[in-house]
């Protein structure tokens, strides 16, 4: 069998993808798919622990963090587009209204 | 042992295509990468006996959430003259600075310690019977108010992203004089 370690190491290196592609993309889509990234770097770690402890809770709390990754994308997606209508920019970088 | 090669298969399939994620010029190449990524992991969850979760992450991720990606690269169709952020590289330093250290802090924990062997898990462990009947009964609240969420969620979605009406604001103009004609 796969010791639970392999899975944390694998959570652990799709979570550091996802915070660079945070950090060094500047396009708004780029962004939030690294933000989903990371999202299922954790899931991948609940259910990896939920797995050695043999516990079906975790699978639950799993659930709840897909629908709610849903909810964010949706949110994040609606704002994004309305961004780019009122201001035709979808780079992170020309966004600077409120720095002013 | 088929499992130790299914899931270095899976683990490769999921990194390289986090990577192709993050790197890709092109919006929609990078939306297919992810698509990529999400079987993958669909598939390393069932080596977890989380059938249920990767059936859902199917659904959920390679299904609904991408197909919104690809509309709203649609909508969106830009070139992207420099898509590497470089302003602000300080922070952006310091705080790569720290996911190196978490790294390389995790890795010395992970390795060190003698990996725990995982035992077969019961019967339909991780199986819909199993978490539906979880969901269903000591995350009922939760489960309840997920689903306000997500409704809560999807209205300020169409709010937010809706095309403003050309005869909205004329409509607005003439609706005090109706109700003063009636």
């Amino acid at each position: 069998m796969i010791p639970v370690s392999h899975f944390l190491a694998l959570g652990a290196v799709l979570f550091a993808i996802g915070v660079l592609g945070v950090v060094i993309r500047r396009n708004a889509i780029i962004v939030l798919m690294s933000i989903e990234l990371m999202l299922n770097a954790a899931n991948l770690t609940l259910l990896a622990f939920g797995r050695a402890r043999h516990d079906a809770h975790f699978h639950a709390l799993a659930f709840l963090v897909i629908a709610v990754a849903a909810a964010e994308a949706a949110v994040g997606l609606a704002i994004v587009v309305g961004i780019f209508r009122n201001r035709h920019a979808a780079n992170l970088d020309e966004l600077t209204l409120m720095k002013r | 042992m088929s499992n130790q090669i299914a899931f270095w298969c899976c683990a490769v399939l999921v990194v390289i295509g986090a990577l192709l994620t993050i790197t890709r010029r092109n919006t929609i190449s990078a939306v297919m990468a992810l698509v990529l990524t999400f079987f993958a992991l669909a598939a390393v969850y069932t080596l977890l006996s989380a059938h249920f979760l990767a059936v859902v992450q199917v659904l959920v991720y390679a299904g609904a959430i991408m197909t919104l990606f690809v509309f709203v690269v649609m909508v969106l169709n830009r070139e992207e003259q420099e898509p590497w952020a470089l302003r602000g590289i300080v922070t952006k330093a310091v705080g790569l600075g720290a996911l190196g250290y978490l790294m390389m802090r995790m890795a010395g924990f992970l390795f060190t310690r003698t990996a725990a062997r995982l035992e077969a898990p019961p019967a339909d462990w991780g199986g819909v019977h199993n978490v539906g009947e979880l969901l269903f009964t000591d995350y009922l609240f939760p489960f309840e108010a997920i689903s306000l969420t997500l409704l809560v969620a999807v209205i300020g979605a169409v709010v937010v992203a809706r095309m403003p009406h050309p005869h909205a604001q004329q409509a607005a103009n003439s609706a005090p004089e109706q109700e003063h004609a009636e």
